[in-house]
């Protein structure tokens, strides 16, 4: 049973749409403040290389993910001056950091003897538990095959989703995004509410890179990410900025990427080149449909989203 | 304001001074942050900087090739400067570019072989231009009539173009398929009446379109009266309406004349240098690269001519750094470098910072009152 299309489509789904549940949830963190950063791409890119360099120069596994989710966070730190402290347009920056961390990850991953690509990784992320309640069938695979940063991503998940709708911190956050003139005249500091959620979100994205090398495709080449964090932008919007939706939203588009595979098994032949569109053009229909205009609001994007705040234009 | 220990005051109108500045040190601090990297990497970045020159500029065969990289560029980064000089925020320039490749490809091939020059030159081009404003109208629609963000719709439709590039091509046995490429698939090449004529080395008569069309656009936006209300809404809508001008309609018109410029780019490669729809070539990241040089240009389109070539230049010197053992990769590093330099350099040309406070005393007045 565990050998079936469905188990095996949505035990790839998952592993798949992982990378992407982290990437997304920082993103949605970063929104959440208020913070447009469409550098996902370059965070991501630049967790990979890093987590994996780590890894590779010191055999453990945790010291990579660390490494990883801080070179996320520094990457994320330039974006939060320019858009917050230097308040300059948050479009053009978040891409300037898509280019630079993609151009800077792929310098890494080149440099060096020997040069981290071609590379396998020295330590990989293995499922948790083999055998035993790991076979029985169907939750076998799909709920305890997994890899630890598997269930680091669930636990994530839950912990944002509390902390944003069930926590003082979280509320201050959203009043952060939704009203920073606000926020701020009820004593909360607007930037380093700011700051340290665009930080989370850059360490996230790191993280979510690092999965790539260390754990889907444990080894280093150009651009080993695909479109990834590219994807994670279109995702916070069909998962309406809620954590809970960004993980099955990921790990339908995980699905997505192994539907080729599974229309082959089954004996059908779809051109993979265009099964690879439809996550984003269920996102342009997403954004069509459910973002225009006023109904934006009431999905739930933060009303600050993109617009710096200045204590002396409010 | 006060960050710290600066005080931070906006300048109004900036010098021009200061508006050639802030650009020139964005790329000198790209530059030492490279060589930073490229030394702590065991690089001699003197070496390395040297040989990127000369890849470049070295003789005259590497001035045309640097050239031809800067033809795209040039009309991508056309293509942002308007959108972004009105706040329309197309990010799609390499969807639009892409597009504007298969439409100009498409045109080619349906024309065949018999078609004179005179002809089919036009349409290989004007096709690509259609295709790139189409792409961009997907976007702008919904932007104008419905009001949806355009970032992430012109972003996703990037993904959407390239997938159906490579689909044409790599993925099925599509017209823009080389029936004759046994060994790997590739695009048909255009009839030899659609290729724009080369004059210098391989560079070709779409550098005169693209420095042509930079021209144009100069002068839309900064001469004439549609020019002019397009930047009072990229100024501020509100403004704009009260002054009775129609906000849709210019967003539209901007949004699909930038779109025609960036497919436009994908046209001039598919008549110039490449001569068919080549997925390998096409998927350059020539879209991401027109906004760095708009941005650099301050969205000036005369200022994005000279910008494009020394981004051309950038691009045109990678490949050769290899031979060095550096990564080609350190030129996509310096030109995200440059942008982050480039946009946050837009503060300090919209404001002054001083250690000091103002000397004013009333100034100080009003910061408090503030």
């Amino acid at each position: 049973m565990n050998d079936s299309t469905f188990v095996l489509t949505a035990f790839a789904a998952i592993g798949l749409g992982t990378p992407i549940v982290f990437a997304t949830l920082g993103e949605i963190i970063t929104e959440r403040a208020g913070v447009l950063n469409l550098g996902v791409q370059g965070m991501m890119l630049v967790g990979a290389v890093t987590g994996f360099w780590a890894t590779f120069r010191t055999g453990n596994l945790l010291l990579g993910v660390v490494v990883a989710m801080l070179a996320g966070a520094a990457l994320s730190a330039i974006h939060a001056f320019s858009s917050i402290t230097l308040r300059v347009s948050q479009i053009v920056s978040g891409i300037a950091l898509a280019l630079f961390g993609t151009g800077l990850a792929n310098f890494i991953g080149r440099t060096g003897t020997p040069a981290l690509v071609g590379q396998p990784s020295r330590e990989t992320f293995e499922p948790l538990l083999t055998g035993g309640i790991a076979n029985w069938p169907i939750v076998g695979p799909l709920i305890f095959g997994h890899d630890t940063l598997v269930y680091v991503s669930w636990l994530v998940v839950a912990v944002a989703s509390y902390y944003l709708f069930h926590t003082k911190a979280g509320l201050t956050l959203r009043a952060v995004g939704e009203d920073p003139a606000s926020a701020d005249a009820a004593g909360v500091e607007v930037t380093r509410v700011r700051y340290i959620h665009v930080m989370v979100g850059g360490a996230l994205a790191g993280l979510g890179g690092a999965y790539f090398s260390l754990a889907l495709v444990p080894s280093w080449q150009d651009d080993p990410i695909g479109a990834a964090g590219w994807i994670a932008i279109a995702l916070v919007i069909l998962a309406s900025w809620r954590p809970w939706r960004a993980l099955f939203a990921a790990y339908l588009f995980g699905a997505a990427g192994r539907l080729n595979f599974t229309f082959q098994t089954l004996g059908v032949s779809v051109p993979a080149n265009l099964l690879a569109m439809i996550p984003f053009i269920l996102a342009i229909v997403a954004m069509i449909v459910l973002t225009s205009g006023k109904r934006a609001r009431l999905l739930g994007a933060p009303a600050a989203l993109g617009i710096p705040y200045s204590r002396e234009q409010r | 304001m006060r960050v710290g220990r600066w005080h931070v005051e906006p300048r109004g109108l900036a010098s021009t001074r200061v508006t050639l500045l802030v650009p020139l040190l964005s790329v000198f601090s790209a530059l030492v942050v490279g060589a930073l990297f490229l030394a702590l990497t065991g690089n001699n970045p003197w070496n390395v900087y040297t040989k990127m020159i000369d890849a470049a500029f070295g003789s005259s065969r590497s001035v045309s090739e640097t050239l031809v990289s800067a033809t795209p560029l040039i009309l991508t980064g056309v293509a942002a400067a308007i959108a972004f000089k009105m706040l329309v925020w197309n990010i799609g320039g390499e969807g639009q570019l892409l597009m504007g490749a298969i439409f100009a490809a498409g045109a080619g091939i349906a024309l065949g072989d018999g078609t004179p020059a005179i002809v089919a030159l036009p349409a290989v081009v004007l096709a690509g231009a259609v295709g790139g404003a189409l792409w961009a109208s997907i976007s702008a629609v919904p932007r104008v009539l419905l009001g949806t963000n355009e970032i992430i719709t012109t972003l996703m439709l990037n993904f959407i173009a390239l997938n159906l590039m490579n689909y044409l091509v790599l993925g099925s046995f599509s017209p823009w398929r080389d029936p004759n490429a046994t060994q790997f698939p590739q695009g048909r090449p255009i009839p030899a009446a659609g290729r724009l004529p080369e004059f210098f080395h391989r560079l070709d008569w779409g550098i005169f379109i693209a420095v042509a069309v930079a021209i144009v656009a100069w002068f839309l936006v900064g001469k004439t009266r549609w020019g002019f209300e397009v930047r009072v809404v990229g100024d501020s809508a509100d403004t704009a309406r009260y002054a009775g001008i129609t906000v849709p309609r210019k967003i539209m018109s901007v949004f699909l004349l930038s779109g025609a410029a960036a497919g436009l780019a994908g046209a001039l490669l598919v008549a110039g240098v490449l001569g068919k729809m080549d997925p390998r070539s096409l998927d350059l990241g020539l879209g991401f690269t027109g906004i760095i040089v708009a941005a650099l240009a301050r969205l000036n389109p005369l200022a994005v001519v000279p910008v494009g070539v020394l981004m051309g230049a950038l691009n045109n010197s990678g490949p050769a750094l290899q031979s060095i053992q550096v990564p080609s990769a350190t030129v996509t590093m310096l030109q995200g470098a440059i942008l982050i330099f480039a946009v946050a350099g837009e503060f300090f040309i919209a404001n002054r910072v001083r250690r000091r406070p103002p000397a004013i005393p009333t100034a100080t007045v009003q910061e408090d009152a503030a």
